[in-house]
């Protein structure tokens, strides 16, 4: 592996790029479905780590699904924002999903996940400093020279700052991108999440994000609980797109132009037609949108 | 690790988050609750996808405190969740090999198995052709290769029955923990779904040999082979049960070479060699 300077990655032409529609998140419930309806959505998302067997059902549906739908793979499971060593059997894992699948994308999280190999498998927010940009950008390098191939880095939903950050997160996420030669994947869903646990304003983010980085777009519905008497924003993936959010997509259509974009849900998984009916309500905010700039 | 007493490890992580983490209403450890309340849930679900007859054996409730018990003494090494239940069936023993619920470590160690079966590398059928082109007497030289979804299962207790019982929706029918023990072969059809063949044990004998790599003629004999104690069991066995199973027990040393490789190659259990 080449630990040395960035990046001359390899940018390999995906055989079936990503539409800039809406396209849903797979989830094993409806591999059945999907199967017996080709085409029914745009384009699918698969999280990498559901399909890292050998053989199966699920690589079988997937690779089937593949046939006929441009993918893309999505993972959770990397912890690159962690300061164990990276994680090469994960990688190497990843790599085998890339040959197997050919995703016209492959993304991972702005986030860390474990300590000591212990796993918490969950995302967990990084502290926004340069020494932090440094540690995680090396790190997208590694695993982008791995793969042979650029990766997308997703923003996370957050419930705690540090106090030793000393940048925003857009401007920490804006630096790991320019530091890697990373895309970006904005999730709407969790700058919304964010903004309101933490108290900015979300179109600022958007504003200092350089449209020529984003590659896709996240959309996925929160959960509100209360805490001591505060309330704190879920990122559940267990509802509809809010209202709010729709708003951020059409700010986010006309300044970053149209693109992939991903309705994602994830806990008390609904009908398929549930998400493609959502898919259909980004198409048709994107189409709106658009029609209003020309 | 070190098990900590609750009320200690919390306020010790109460501490630790108060350092590192900004207070803006809620509680910094509160905060940290939320994340840990979530790895929690995301462990347990993987169980509950990895275990779901034991989840049905011992109800929501007790399936998540024994999670929570597992997931403290053996947390996720992992940034897949899928092999975070691998040893689960060694801790229910623990917790209960002595007592009324002994079964549910081997239910569980059966539903491991069921689950490595699915996930499997996938297999060509075998190639009779190919095997057509060695002459009978060089069979014993082979290395016949099983499926690599085929996972070999024994225990004392009947949990393939149990674990029938407990996958669909219906009330499961009381079982009969006597009725009789597992000698079986498990393996993922070529449609997906999961085959049991019943083994006698000349058979088991012989797969575990070919599993472990021996030759064919190497693997018969072994088929064949029946030391004195299962000589003694054989009797008892038979006089409690009488079953069929039980009566072709009785003559394992006859042992059929070419039966059993016929039908492990139809059931596509041995694929190659």
């Amino acid at each position: 592996m080449n630990l040395s300077a960035p990046s001359d990655v390899l940018r390999s032409v995906p055989r079936n790029p990503l539409p800039a529609r809406a396209g849903v998140g797979l989830r094993a419930p409806h591999h059945l479905e999907v199967l017996q309806r080709p085409g029914a959505a745009a384009w699918f998302e698969a999280h990498t780590e559901n399909y890292f067997a050998d053989g199966g059902a699920h690589v079988q549906a997937l690779t089937r699904i593949r046939a006929d739908h441009p993918l893309s793979l999505h993972g959770v499971g990397l912890s690159l924002g962690s300061t164990d060593a990276l994680n090469v059997a994960h990688l190497a894992k990843v790599r085998r999903a890339v040959a197997r699948f050919e995703p016209a994308l492959l993304s991972e999280h702005l986030s860390w996940s474990s300590v000591d190999e212990h796993f918490a498998n969950d995302l967990l927010p990084l502290p926004y400093t340069e020494e932090a940009i440094r540690h995680l950008g090396h790190r997208i390098v590694q695993t982008q020279d791995f793969l042979g191939r650029q990766i997308l880095i997703e923003n996370v939903s957050s419930y705690l700052q540090y106090e030793c950050s000393r940048l925003t997160e857009w401007e920490f996420l804006a630096g790991v991108a320019a530091q890697s030669g990373c895309g970006i994947l904005l999730d709407l869903n969790n700058i919304y999440v964010a903004a309101q646990n933490h108290g900015f304003d979300p179109w600022r983010y958007l504003d200092a994000i350089d449209p020529r980085s984003v590659k896709e777009i996240h959309l996925a519905g929160h959960d509100r609980v209360q805490i001591e008497g505060h309330e704190l924003l879920i990122d559940t993936h267990g509802a509809p797109v809010c209202d709010a959010v729709w708003e951020l997509y059409r700010g986010a259509v006309e300044r970053f132009g149209a693109l992939p974009t991903l309705i994602e849900w994830d806990t008390d998984i609904p009908t398929l037609d549930v998400l493609l009916a959502e898919a259909a309500k980004a198409d048709a905010v994107r189409t709106c949108a658009h029609a209003q700039l020309a | 690790m070190q098990a900590i007493a609750g009320g200690e490890a919390d306020a010790a992580a109460a501490g630790i988050a108060a350092q590192y983490i900004a207070a803006q209403g809620i509680p910094p450890a509160a905060r940290l609750n939320v994340y840990a309340g979530t790895a929690r849930a995301n462990f347990i679900a993987s169980l509950v996808s990895s275990y779901p007859a034991v989840r049905r054996l011992v109800g929501e409730d007790y399936f998540a405190q024994c999670a929570r018990g597992f997931h403290r003494r053996h947390p996720s090494r992992s940034g897949d969740l899928q092999p975070a239940g691998l040893g689960f069936a060694q801790f229910l023993v623990e917790l209960h090999g002595d007592d009324e619920y002994r079964y549910l470590g081997e239910v569980a160690r059966l539903e491991w198995l069921i689950q490595e079966a699915l996930l499997a590398a996938d297999h060509r059928p075998f190639d009779l052709a190919k095997l057509g082109e060695v002459a009978a007497e060089d069979y014993d030289e082979l290395r016949f290769q099983l499926h690599p979804s085929v996972r070999l299962f024994a225990s004392p207790y009947p949990c393939v029955h149990i674990w029938q019982e407990n996958l669909d929706a219906a009330e499961p029918e009381p079982i009969d923990l006597s009725e009789g023990a597992d000698r079986v072969l498990l393996m993922r059809s070529r449609e997906g779904g999961l085959v049991f063949l019943r083994l006698s044990r000349g058979e088991e004998r012989f797969l575990r040999a070919v599993e472990g790599g021996e030759r064919f003629g190497a693997a018969v004999a072994a088929g064949g082979a029946q030391d004195a104690q299962e000589h003694a069991e054989v009797e008892v066995e038979a006089d409690a049960e009488a079953d069929a199973e039980a009566e072709a027990d009785a003559d394992a040393g006859t042992f059929d070479a070419t039966a059993a490789l016929q039908r492990f190659v139809m059931a596509g259990a041995i694929v190659d060699f």
